[in-house]
């Protein structure tokens, strides 16, 4: 049943100028860029909507990230809403952001438990991120908690739920890809805090396991943005790969002065499993050709993969503009989020807690970003197809995807 | 009305403000309003030094932070979580750390300048910021999250009318024994060195002791303000230590107008609620709303929000000459009449 977003009880506004009113809403929503609060819906239920909150970083360093996430939200709650709501209940959408600053982000994540009293929160990009609101949301707040970044593992906490790749799905396939199209070789040149060291961990065991050979592992510090002396070592070392864990500000240079000693020329394989859409543009095409990924998703998959291809298309044709729908940005992993907890949600027929995170314990989709994807039950974290791309010339070719849905290998 | 009136006004009427709030107000916001008193605690001891003393401490944040990892450590490692027992320990790690910066930075052989002990401040917060960052007992990046509440004997103090009651308590107290230090005659030697250092170090006062002390008293509030901070919001993370929240605690101040102790409990109120509404209607671009806002204040009121009531010549030392002018002068026409 239809209705606009007045309460049906307020005879004394007129129609039109209910529609005017939700047509400013509206136009205020897209003038204001990603970052709209509130999202009502364009219909009402008799128990009102189901509550939706979105924490993510809409402003700051990551800012570019956090807007691809509000995107997402805001484009499968619509499409949600479009087909009957979930449990014949419409969809609001509470967006926050956590300003890429942990204490802001803390205040703000309040707002949506306290409140607004939202049924689920989706969010957070870094593990620092996740690690502030956490408990905001899930033990203080006794709210369902789903975290979509891809992350270094190891979040175990009942009622968090985890939608992006873990080191095991980003290294368990990739790695020996990169033996056989690289070398036995590694360096692992790594930015300093905690996900290039648990990931490297993991890396280590699957280099070594796969009779591979890591000459060094180093960290720097976050800024440093100065890397010849890693340059020359990695040079005079024959190193074969670099799996490179350094993040931007520094990876842009560092990427240029590999390039200009010749690492790739005499045969080197770079790679970097973060690398996306929106990171490819920190270097010039022909620094970085060859640089191989593996994530769940690249716009490349669209091509043979028509789930995707749609979602791509719908995103594109909704959010036309700089903010790109790519995996390294957690929006992958928000989509999937959304999609299951819908799914646990049906399942469930209530958007209680407890029965929810029991349905979400082994919920499934049949479509998304990349393939189907389907949680572990028992481990909290998603099985979800990888795919490793090679850039070329400024976009991604895809050379390998995992045969079925890689296992996370989580708590 | 004398500035001393205002100010006294200004002080009751926030105290009372404060006390009732919470009987007004919904979970939400009565938890928001106690994270914003325990950051006022912060702004004080920023105020005491630069306001009052003259010392440019860009490192607040230091003792803050580091007191907040304190605590959250005894509560994850030794489980020790009584207030009896954290907030003491904050209050030593604040003082203890800021005796040795104070130590270190102030009682060299040669009197230090205001922008040595401005860079020497900065460069500690970021410092330990960084260590944090690398250091991982202390959960690097990610710091420590899920502290546990505090407790007082068998009951659980958590967020919420309780805690927002200890800080105010808290905050209080310390605003009293503020007030009474910068009136007291350490306070008119402090505010002497402020306006002339060379003159009182002339008149035989040890000038860089006095600054030293108070700036360990200052440590020792922020130490207090960082273990309440750390169960409050049930995590740390290396951000308390660092730069920005130093810079943060200095804006704090100067917004609501530094040397007036209220100015800075002003400040904290008026900067967050801002925000607060600003991010709430203006997601995406509500920190340039806010930065220009800050700009704007300081650039038309440099002596911030406080200077809205009160006169330029009202404020720090200025404050007891302004004041007392008037009481002497019946005094001396008593005097002259026998």
């Amino acid at each position: 049943m239809r209705d606009d977003n007045e309460p049906r009880h307020d005879p004394s506004m007129p129609n039109r100028r209910r529609f005017l009113q939700s047509a400013a809403w509206t136009w205020g929503a897209v003038a204001a860029g990603a970052g709209s609060w509130v999202l009502r819906p364009t219909w009402a239920s008799a128990q009102g909507p189901i509550k939706v909150g979105i924490a993510t970083d809409l402003t700051g360093a990551i800012g570019y990230a956090g807007n691809a996430n509000a995107n997402i939200a805001k484009l499968v709650v619509k499409e949600i809403n479009g087909r009957g709501g979930v449990l014949g209940r419409p969809l609001e959408l509470h967006i926050e952001d956590t300003a890429s600053n942990e204490s802001v982000a803390v205040a703000n994540v309040r707002k949506l438990i306290q409140r607004d009293k939202v049924d689920v929160v989706f969010g957070g990009i870094t593990s620092s991120m996740r690690n502030a609101i956490k408990d905001v949301i899930v033990t203080r707040g006794r709210t369902l908690y789903i975290y979509p970044q891809l992350y270094e593992g190891k979040e175990c906490t009942p009622f968090i739920y985890c939608t992006g790749p873990t080191p095991a799905q980003q290294c368990d396939e990739f790695i020996p890809w990169l033996m056989k199209n690289g070398g036995k070789r590694f360096a692992l040149p790594s930015a300093n805090y905690v996900w290039p060291h648990v990931l490297n961990q993991y890396a280590r065991k699957v280099i070594e396991g796969n009779g591979g050979e890591v000459i060094f592992e180093e960290y720097y510090p976050l800024d440093q943005v100065e890397y010849s002396a890693t340059v020359n070592k990695i040079m005079t070392n024959k190193v074969d790969v670099v799996f490179n864990t350094v993040i931007p500000p520094g990876v842009g240079p560092f990427f240029k002065q590999l390039y200009e000693a010749g690492f790739t020329k005499r045969g080197g394989r770079l790679s970097c499993v973060y690398y996306d859409e929106n990171t490819l543009n920190i270097n010039a095409p022909h620094e970085i050709e060859g640089l191989a990924s593996c994530l769940d998703y690249f716009r490349a998959v669209t091509k043979d993969e028509p789930g995707s291809a749609r979602i791509q298309a719908d995103y594109d044709k909704q959010f036309p503009g700089p903010i790109v729908f790519a995996a390294g940005s957690a929006a992958t992993g928000m989509y999937r989020g959304l999609k299951l907890w819908e799914a646990a949600v049906k399942e469930a027929r209530s958007v209680g807690r407890e029965a929810v995170a029991k349905a979400l314990d082994h919920a499934k989709i049949s479509e998304g970003p990349g393939g189907p994807a389907e949680m572990v039950p028992g481990k909290r974290h998603c099985k979800m197809r990888m795919y490793t791309a090679v850039a070329k010339q400024g976009t991604y070719d895809i050379v390998a995807r995992s045969k079925g849905l890689v296992d996370p290998k989580e708590c | 009305m004398a500035p001393a009136t205002i100010v006294r006004a200004l002080e009751a009427g926030l105290l009372v403000t404060f006390a009732l709030l919470p009987l007004a107000l919904a979970d939400f916001w009565v938890i928001f309003v106690t994270r914003v008193l325990i950051l006022a605690l912060l702004a004080l001891s920023f105020d005491l030094v630069w306001g009052f003393a003259g010392i440019m401490s860009f490192g607040q944040a230091l003792f803050f932070g580091s007191a907040g990892y304190g605590v959250a450590l005894l509560a994850r490692d030794a489980e020790v979580r009584s207030i009896f027992v954290v907030l003491p320990a904050a209050v030593v790690i604040g003082l203890v750390l800021s005796s040795l910066v104070a130590a270190f930075l102030l009682l060299g052989r040669n009197p230090p300048s205001l922008t040595f002990v401005a860079l020497g401040t900065l460069t500690g917060s970021y410092a330990a910021d960084r260590l944090a960052r690398g250091w991982y007992y202390l959960g690097g990046q990610n710091g420590i999250p899920s502290i546990p509440p505090m407790t007082a004997g068998p009951t659980e103090i958590g967020e919420g009318r309780s805690f927002y009651y200890l800080a105010l308590v808290f905050l209080v107290a310390v605003y009293a024994a503020c007030r009474f230090l910068v009136r007291s005659q350490l306070g008119l030697a402090l505010a002497g060195i402020r306006i002339n250092e060379a003159r009182m170090a002339f008149f035989g006062y040890r000038v860089q002791w006095l600054k030293a002390i108070v700036f360990s008293v200052a440590g020792a509030i922020a130490g207090a303000a960082g273990g309440l901070y750390a169960f409050h919001e049930g995590f740390v993370w290396p951000n308390m230590l660092g730069v920005i929240l130093s810079t943060q605690i200095v804006l704090y101040t100067l917004f609501g107008g530094a040397g007036t102790l209220i100015g800075a409990v002003v400040g904290v109120f008026a900067i967050e609620v801002v925000s607060f509404v600003l991010a709430d209607a203006y997601p995406t671009v509500w920190p340039v709303i806010l930065g220009v806002l800050l700009l704007v204040v300081i650039l038309f009121r440099p002596s911030g929000l406080i200077g809205l009531v009160l006169d330029q010549r009202a404020r720090a030392g200025a404050f007891r000459v302004a004041v007392r002018r008037p009481r002497h002068v019946p005094g001396k026409a008593a005097d002259g009449a026998a």
